[in-house]
């Protein structure tokens, strides 16, 4: 018997209609590396809730068929002794904290105390998983008041320190900057090489394909595909499951090239070895003519501490006009930070904000809340009403809009984000993606001149992320300035005008995303890398930086 | 963020004390003058707090702790001095007040065993960890559920605290007054404590699921990040005010029964 | 909530992480109240909501637990003696929602009267022996100065003093308490209100 056995599984939360899981079967061999992907509500975390027994012991509802992990019976052995063998890291960093350790360190140690490990073993593994996620600096901090990926590298370092035999990750790197996420997959591709079984859940496809040796493609809680990533990503009508194929299927695919077991590559690598000799670039890209309009904001010689002494950003100048502006950088570089300050929410120790010419660094954030919005990394520090109506009709209430105008531009507002069906429910009976949704309507809502979005693609499947550009392009249209904070790459190529690459609180690029994207010693020491259109390029040597596959397939001509 | 415990590790023999010891000595600093039932008991008790105190260098902290119950003390004095059903013998009078020494003695009991009650209750508040505490206790056989409560209760006060400032944030960004003058902020107040309780509530299902798959119900012993150092001559404090309390305890019962 | 008895209690971990909550939840009211400078206490939201969601037994806990830590921990060591009170709020309350006494409006009112039944009839024997009959709530023990000055007998004044102070809190709390229940997202009640079974599907 393989190590995990799922048949037909089905299961159904609580209160709900639909079944979450209909009838899967599937088996697991120890040591691989098994990638699920689907659209948003597809079913894949409660199938990993299954496998460590969360489905159904803590969440009840109705379950079917057989769960077996190294021989334990999923649904009746305790989830307590299934986590010795199962480490479930969840999708939302942000509530992974035991809750009861103020210092990292003692927050990573948590769960190796509940198994028994001894004092100088538990230091060790902490030490060494720390040290491995970059994180051993924070150890004294309080897990609390770290920025998102400190926190989700925390939340990851918590169950690796665990040593489980089976580790389930449930988009582990959304919030992380590419270095970052990369190091995360390095590092459980390695565990593989130890017997070690991990699962992953990615809505970053071409990440994904390029790690995983077996790919789970799931929708509406059935097994779609199962078959290695080539073979399942090569699959006719994928856009009907809500996920685009890697760069490296798209391009084959267009110029007609397959491999010897008729598949599109689904890497990079695969797709060099492929391509490479048969293809050729025909002409340069010219630059971009950027127009650069009046400017909007002006950020002035600004600095900012949390802890006195300990400046996130000093003497940090910046000039905002009304291109739609990417912020991008690793991990803890201060863009949240900054973010707050524009929006008024922190106040600088020194410096000052002019918004088209009136200094604003001493307004307070309400009095600025019809002028610039701002959607929060963590859509549950955002959301406090008990209805999404409500909750999206709020902002424009108190800048002074009646009853019925609010309520008119917020189910506009929800129907752009496709919610304005849920505008009666409880936002916290919402999912993720879309809590993220209804925090974006609830400032849209407010029409704003400038909108700050920190993270917006968080939890969002592929066709969430279209909608997302498309309503970025929408704003911009109507000449809004949209600032936003990206780890996702090949969304900064494809929908913005102006790239700001920030490490360590300053600006280390600053320009076009072409321009911004041909300098890879900047993207190095921002923990950057390129959008996976331009990497394919470049190892196909286009001599150019290509950003979209439109201008690839154009410059390779027929 | 900052905890609400008062401990703090100033270096002195009071804080590598073991937390039971100190239990141990509330206990008799309670219930020996109890026993005894002359205010004179109550004297070298609060005097003996006051030295431990002194002596751990926290005394300043505790006369904080004392000094709010000082408003309430007062007025047990001047209700009881002016009011008590036993008032015969006037002491002094204050216009058309008269205080009579009755009512004013059985005051200045109340406010011995209540004075003496929170100093000797700051020894263990200002000088042990609640951590520590919880710890101690689970290594002494109590069920790890019980310790967590106790932690999880000083961590999440301050992210409520927290909470409550990321709540007004997301208020304040969508353009509701939460600075300026005091009406404004008192009218902030309201729609805060709503939101704040219900998140907070919300964040227990996460967190229920967080603890569960790091095996917070695995039924293996636990082992301690940090192991307690001992201090020496805990164990023979212990005795020496177990053996004064069950002594005070007989000599009672002898009066009692003799 | 099919099942008939109304002290039936889970001891899972969703319960275990409800109990610091609540007493995290009584300390913001608690300052909230102080704040505001309220003449009310609002320190037993956290045990009323445990109460409604886990039921008596865990409403006792939440409060006896709650004065405990706090008696123990922040040095108000008064408020050790009161978790006698707390323990009893937290249990009728939890009897009283397990009995559909929070479903509406008005019956949540009643279910604050019967807290504060509790309240006054566990502490003024408290009062009076700790505090001389005295409450430390400025209203309340205004009229228990009052009626000591009629002559008044003891336990009379602080009854007196503890109906000023707890009538009032109490319908405040409860009041809160509905608001915040009604607030609750149906994934956070399920986990209360479903029984241990598990349907099947086979
Ligand atoms: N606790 C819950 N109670 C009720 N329904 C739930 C719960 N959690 C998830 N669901 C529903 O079950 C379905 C499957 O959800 P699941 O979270 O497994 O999807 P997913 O594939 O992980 O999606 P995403 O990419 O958004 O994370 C969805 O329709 C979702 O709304
Ligand atoms: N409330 C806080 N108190 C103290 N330090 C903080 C706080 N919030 C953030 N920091 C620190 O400030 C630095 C910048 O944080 P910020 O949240 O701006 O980073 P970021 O660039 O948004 O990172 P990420 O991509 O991980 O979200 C980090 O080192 C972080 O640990
Ligand atoms: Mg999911
Ligand atoms: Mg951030």
């Amino acid at each position: 018997m393989a190590f995990i056995e799922i048949e037909n599984l089905k299961y159904r939360y609580p209160k709900a209609e639909r079944l979450a899981l209909d009838g899967i079967s599937l088996s697991i061999e120890k040591g691989s590396f098994v990638g699920i992907i689907g659209r948003n509500g597809a079913g894949k975390s409660t199938l990993a809730s299954a496998i460590i027994g969360l489905v159904p012991q803590f969440y009840k509802g109705a379950y079917g068929g057989k769960v077996s992990v190294a021989g334990m019976d999923a649904a009746t052995v305790p989830v307590g002794e299934l986590s010795r063998k199962v480490g479930l890291i969840f999708q939302n960093p942000f509530n992974q904290l035991s809750g009861a350790k103020d210092n990292v360190y003692e927050e990573t140690c948590f769960g190796m105390q509940n198994f028994g490990i001894e004092p100088d073993e538990m230091r060790r593994r902490a030490d060494e998983t720390l040290k491995m996620l970059g994180i051993y600096d924070f150890r004294d901090r309080n897990p609390f008041d770290l920025s998102g990926g400190q926190m989700q590298r925390v939340a990851i370092a918590s169950i690796l320190v665990l040593h489980p035999e089976v580790i389930i990750l449930d988009e582990p790197t959304s919030q992380l900057d590419p270095a970052g996420s990369d190091e995360v997959f390095k590092a459980v591709e390695r565990l593989t090489e130890e017997g070690i079984t991990v699962i992953m859940i990615e809505q970053k496809i071409d990440k994904i394909a390029e790690y995983s040796d077996r790919m789970i493609l799931l929708d509406d809680g059935k097994l779609i595909a199962d078959g290695t990533p080539d073979e399942v990503l090569s699959r006719e009508g994928l856009d009907a499951y809500g996920i685009i194929p890697p760069a490296s299927v798209r391009i084959s695919k267009a110029l007609g090239y397959k491999d010897g077991q008729g598949f599109y590559p689904a890497t990079a690598d695969k797709a060099v070895k492929l391509l490479s000799g048969k293809i050729q670039f025909k002409q340069h890209i010219e630059d971009d003519k950027t127009t650069q309009s009046s400017e909007r904001i002006s950020v002035q010689n600004l600095s900012f501490h949390y802890h006195e002494g300990l400046d996130i950003l000093h003497d940090f100048s910046l000039s905002l006009d009304g291109r739609t502006t990417a912020i991008i950088g690793q991990n803890g570089a201060g863009k949240t930070t900054l973010a707050k300050l524009l929006k008024g929410l922190l106040k600088p120790s020194e410096g000052k904000i002019l918004l088209d010419g009136n200094d604003i660094s001493s307004s307070t954030a309400a009095s600025l809340a019809g002028s610039i919005g701002y959607v929060f990394q963590n859509p549950d520090d955002q959301i406090f009403k008990p209805k999404v109506i409500d909750e999206v009709m709020f902002g424009p209430l108190n800048i002074g809009m009646n009853d019925e105008e609010a309520k008119e531009s917020a189910m506009e507002a929800l129907s752009m984000v496709n919610l304005a069906s849920a505008s009666e429910r409880n936002p916290y009976d919402l999912d993720l993606h879309e809590r993220k949704l209804v925090a974006l309507a609830s400032v849209i809502a407010m029409d704003p001149d400038v909108i700050i979005l920190d993270e917006p693609t968080i939890a969002q499947d592929d066709s969430g992320k279209q909608l997302i550009q498309k309503i970025i392009r929408g704003l911009r249209d109507n000449d809004k300035l949209v600032i936003s904070i990206l780890h996702d790459m090949d969304l900064v190529a494809a929908s913005f005008e102006r790239v700001i690459a920030m490490a360590s609180g300053t600006i280390i690029a600053d320009g076009t995303p072409r321009e911004v994207f041909s300098n890879e010693d900047v993207l190095r020491k921002a923990g950057l890398e390129l959008p996976h259109i331009t990497m394919l390029a470049k190892k196909l040597s286009s001599g150019s930086v290509v950003l979209s596959d439109e201008e690839f397939l154009g410059l390779v001509g027929s | 963020m900052k905890s609400i415990s008062l401990y703090r590790d100033n270096g002195t023999w009071l804080c590598r004390v073991h937390p039971f010891t100190k239990l141990m000595y509330i206990a008799s600093a309670i219930l020996v003058p109890l026993l005894i039932g002359s205010l004179w008991a109550y004297a070298v008790f609060i005097a003996l707090d006051v030295i431990i105190l002194l002596s751990g260098k926290s005394l300043k902290r505790a006369r904080g702790l004392v000094i709010f119950s000082l408003t309430i003390i007062l007025t047990i004095f001047i209700i009881r001095g002016l009011f008590d059903e036993d008032n015969i013998t006037p002491l002094f009078s204050i216009g058309p007040a008269v205080f009579y020494v009755e009512g004013l003695m059985k005051a200045l009991h109340t406010g011995c065993v209540i004075i003496n009650m929170l100093l000797s209750f700051s020894i263990l508040v200002l000088t042990s960890k609640p951590e520590d505490i919880a710890d101690e206790m689970e290594r002494h056989g109590f069920s790890p559920r019980f310790s967590y409560v106790i932690s999880s209760v000083f961590s999440i006060i301050p992210q409520m605290m927290s909470t409550m400032s990321t709540i007004t944030d997301a208020q304040k960004s969508r353009g509701m007054e939460t600075e300026g003058s005091l009406s404004k902020r008192m009218k902030a107040f309201i729609p805060l404590i709503t939101p704040v309780v219900t998140s907070s509530l919300i964040n227990t299902r996460e967190r229920a699921i967080a603890l569960e798959v790091r095996g917070f119900s695995s039924a293996k012993k636990r082992t301690f990040l940090n192991p307690w150092k001992k201090h020496r001559g805990d164990a023979a404090m212990t005795i020496i005010m177990l053996i004064t309390v069950i002594a005070t305890a007989i000599w009672r019962l002898a009066t009692w029964l003799l | 909530m099919s099942d008939k008895n109304i002290f039936r209690t889970k001891f899972d971990v969703a319960t275990i992480v409800l109990i610091p909550a609540c007493i995290g939840i009584n300390y913001i009211g608690k300052l909230f109240a102080a704040a505001l400078k309220l003449p009310l206490w609002l320190d037993s939201i956290g045990t009323c909501i445990g109460a409604c969601l886990g039921g008596p037994v865990i409403g006792g806990i939440c409060g006896a637990a709650n004065n405990l830590i706090y008696g123990l921990t922040t040095g108000d060591s008064i408020t050790l003696i009161y978790a006698l009170t707390s323990l009893f709020i937290g249990f009728f309350v939890g009897i009283m929602a397990r009995c559909g006494f929070m479903k509406s409006f008005g019956k949540a009112i009643l279910t604050s009267l019967v807290a504060a039944a509790a309240a006054i009839v566990v502490s003024t024997p408290l009062n009076i022996i700790f505090w001389g009959g005295q409450t430390g709530n400025v209203w309340g023990d205004a009229v228990f100065a009052a009626a000591q000055a009629a002559s008044l007998p003891l336990w009379l004044s602080s009854l007196a003093d503890e109906i000023i102070v707890d009538v009032p809190d109490k319908i405040i709390t409860l009041i809160l308490v509905y608001i915040i229940l009604k607030a609750l997202p149906d994934k956070l009640t399920t986990l209360y209100e479903e029984g241990d079974r598990i349907e099947r599907l086979d």
